[in-house]
């Protein structure tokens, strides 16, 4: 279960609060979502949940299956279950895609006490993956991200999350910028992983990817806060009504 | 009125080692060889040991840098055997399929050379034997490849030079492997050691050289090596570098290329060692339609210094050069590079582009860039950029958020930078040798 409890977060450069005091729970095996205007601060608590270090908790905590991970470095949470799905992934240059997987694997299995993959048991994995989501050897073959598309990169998120076997899934947009196709394999990647042990959250602007990967709730997130939640039929809402009512209700 | 200028501690032993050594050097009596080195050492004499107001040394400044002038090293050096190479090499480059020359010290070993396969391609000499009876070929080409005779340092090269080889590869020739210079020290006592390789690569040949510079133990050596190299028309040459001298080295080394027409050159230098490195780098285009692309990665840490300094000529039009350099700096090492591009009147249509980049792993690291364009002719592309920076912590975090440990995420993050440069080396088994080589170093780091 994630636990997020009064969860205040600021730039660590300036002071510049982002999240004001955030609660949130969700069980395992749930899917929740959140949707919110741009600015609300989703990526944000996104990059929290993952440990990115240019934001500073100040109050609350996050704790995942029991343990809490405010404190820990970023590897060590993938170590503990936790995957992110970038909104906007990276490139890197010079480094080789299989090598990039293979050490990422290799570093979570250590991390979690189990044997390292041998080459032929990667590259089987690997390809067997790229191959349910639709991506070419060719991308593989190339240094991470580098000259993607949009859309492509997104697939590369997704090989990742299902290679890592992460536990908890935060997927930060992973719908924009994809194709209707993609978005349907996409979805489908991600219904893969669902499972009693898993628990997901999905962040996302518009409510066509609900109709695929289908939420348990929904959250609306609106300056820092969670300033609604409900059931899926909540994004059928928004989609209608805006966010127009939320931003006056904070200001 | 100039008042006559103090010689260092070091001037005085060249200046010595000259006057009592000179016939003893290779070509001694030989009217003409004799007469290169007067003429050498009359320049070097006139302005001594480069220094820090003299433009092109600005940041490499000997006279500082050099405290004292070590004797040559003995002309007949230690047994040596082949292991001694091997171990010198590092298990990755002993282990490279390759035509070898051996030069232990300055001295051309043919017996630790490896030259089967070489027979009817070529002409492997020892520069000392062509000195004391010099081929037309060599007179019209030792000091006559490039315009940059007057450096100090490779007119003192002229001056001392006690060794080295010429290698003929004929016309048409295609080597299948690579030719591995191996120059290794095995000098008991701090010692310098002056040599010059002369090589001529025949018209449409394609042929890899592999220079290597490599100790055998942590004796100081002072390096002072020269390769002048003509490329024939339409031949196709790598020419590559890789410098690990021990730290207490200092090394100079000047390579000094010119192109025929239609030649592509690729050149490489792959710099881990030596306290004090200067890499000269001298091309000349003098026939139409060739290409020289021109590489480079030094990794230093501690207080080395490493400057690489390129001078490329357009003296003829329709010709492309590239210059790409990466340099890892971590400890207080220094990295410099410098390249100037000269596009002369009549070198229209040259397409000329330099890069160097420099990676910083620590605050007291420095990096100075010099680019430099002189353009004459009209009709040209020439550009130029630079870049330092540290390990981006975007990048870090994505692999990380990956579960990727931080050391091994910023080694893989190194070794992504530098792998752009030696991605430049054609050869596959070298890129792979010094790929390897570039992770070994990374695993040195903060030890
Ligand atoms: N590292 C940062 N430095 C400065 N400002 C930041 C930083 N990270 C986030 N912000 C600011 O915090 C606010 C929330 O940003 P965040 O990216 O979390 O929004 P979002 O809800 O994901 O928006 P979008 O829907 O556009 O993706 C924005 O005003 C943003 O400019
Ligand atoms: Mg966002």
């Amino acid at each position: 279960m994630l636990e997020i409890k009064n969860l205040h977060v600021k730039i660590a450069e300036d002071d510049t609060e982002i999240l004001n005091g955030i609660d949130l729970t969700i069980p395992k095996g749930e899917v929740h979502a959140i949707m919110g205007p741009n600015g609300s601060g989703k990526s944000t608590l996104a990059y929290v949940l993952a440990g990115k270090n240019d934001y500073e908790v100040t109050e609350g905590s996050i704790s995942w299956n029991g343990d809490d991970i405010t404190e820990l470095d970023p590897d060590e949470r993938a170590a503990a279950g936790v995957f992110l799905a970038f909104q906007y992934p990276i490139e890197i240059p010079g480094v080789a895609t299989m090598t990039f997987l293979r050490t990422s694997m290799n570093a979570v299995r250590k991390a979690r006490g189990q044997d390292e993959l041998s080459t032929p048991d990667f590259m089987r994995v690997v390809k067997a993956k790229a191959k349910e989501l639709n991506i070419k050897d060719d991308k593989l073959k190339r240094p991470l991200n580098v000259g993607f598309s949009g859309g492509e990169k997104k697939r590369q998120e997704i090989l990742q999350m299902s290679l890592l076997e992460p536990t908890l899934c935060v997927l930060d947009e992973t719908d924009s910028g994809l194709d209707i196709d993609a978005l349907k394999i996409v979805a489908e990647g991600v219904n893969a992983l669902r499972g009693p042990e898993r628990a997901m959250l999905v962040i996302t602007h518009y409510q066509r990817l609900l109709n695929y990967i289908v939420p348990d709730m929904v959250h609306v997130l609106s300056e820092g806060k969670i300033v609604r939640s409900g059931g899926k039929d909540l994004a059928l809402e928004l989609e209608k009504s805006g966010y127009a009512e939320y931003g006056e209700a904070a200001a | 009125m100039a008042a006559e200028i103090l010689k260092t501690k070091a001037e005085q032993g060249f200046a010595d080692q000259f006057t009592a050594g000179k016939s003893a050097l290779p070509g001694a009596g030989n009217a003409w060889a004799e007469g290169l080195r007067d003429a050498a050492w009359e320049t070097y004499a006139s302005v001594g040991l480069p220094h820090a107001r003299v433009e092109e040394w600005k940041y490499t400044d000997l006279r500082r840098l050099l405290s004292e002038a070590y004797p040559p090293a003995p002309a007949l050096a230690e047994a040596l055997n082949g292991d001694d190479v091997a171990k010198a090499l590092g298990s990755v480059l002993a282990g490279l399929e390759c035509h070898r020359l051996v030069i232990v010290d300055s001295q051309f070993r043919p017996e630790l050379s490896d030259l089967g396969g070489l027979e009817g391609m070529g002409d492997i000499q020892s520069l000392g034997d062509q000195l004391s009876s010099p081929a037309d070929w060599l007179k019209q080409t030792l000091t006559q490849i490039t315009p940059q005779q007057n450096d100090t340092v490779i007119a003192l090269n002229t001056a001392l030079m006690s060794g080295g080889i010429t290698l003929r590869i004929g016309d048409n020739v295609v080597l299948d492997k690579p030719v591995h210079i191996v120059h290794v020290v095995a000098a008991k006592e701090a010692a310098s050691v002056t040599l010059r390789n002369v090589i001529s690569i025949g018209a449409a040949a394609k042929v890899c050289l592999l220079e290597s510079y490599v100790s055998l133990a942590d004796t100081p050596l002072q390096r002072n090596a020269v390769s002048e190299l003509i490329a024939g028309d339409g031949s196709d040459v790598q020419h590559i570098k890789f410098q690990n001298e021990n730290m207490d080295s200092s090394h100079l080394t000047s390579w000094m290329t010119r192109l025929g027409a239609d030649v592509t050159y690729k050149a490489f230098q792959f710099s881990i060692g030596a306290a004090v490195a200067r890499n000269q780098i001298f091309v000349t285009f003098a026939g139409e339609g060739s290409t020289s692309h021109v590489s480079g990665a030094v990794m230093g840490r501690g207080k080395q210094h490493n400057d690489t300094t390129m001078v490329i000529d357009h003296a003829v039009p329709g010709c492309e050069s590239r210059e790409f350099n990466k340099l890892v700096l971590d400890g207080s090492a220094r990295g410099v590079v410098q390249c100037k591009a000269i596009v002369r009147k009549h070198a229209q249509k040259t397409d000329g582009h330099q890069m160097a980049q420099a990676l910083m792993l620590s605050e007291m690291a420095e990096f100075d860039s010099k680019p430099e364009l002189e353009i004459f002719a009209d009709d040209v592309v020439c550009g130029h950029g630079s870049t330092s920076g540290q390990v981006d912590d975007e990048l870090m975090f994505y692999l990380r958020a990956r579960g990727i440990p931080e050391p091994q995420a910023r080694a893989l993050l190194i070794a992504a930078f530098v792998g752009e440069a030696i991605e430049k080396v054609s050869s596959e088994p070298i890129r792979e040798a010094f790929r390897s080589m570039s992770e070994t170093w990374l695993e040195g780091e903060g030890a």
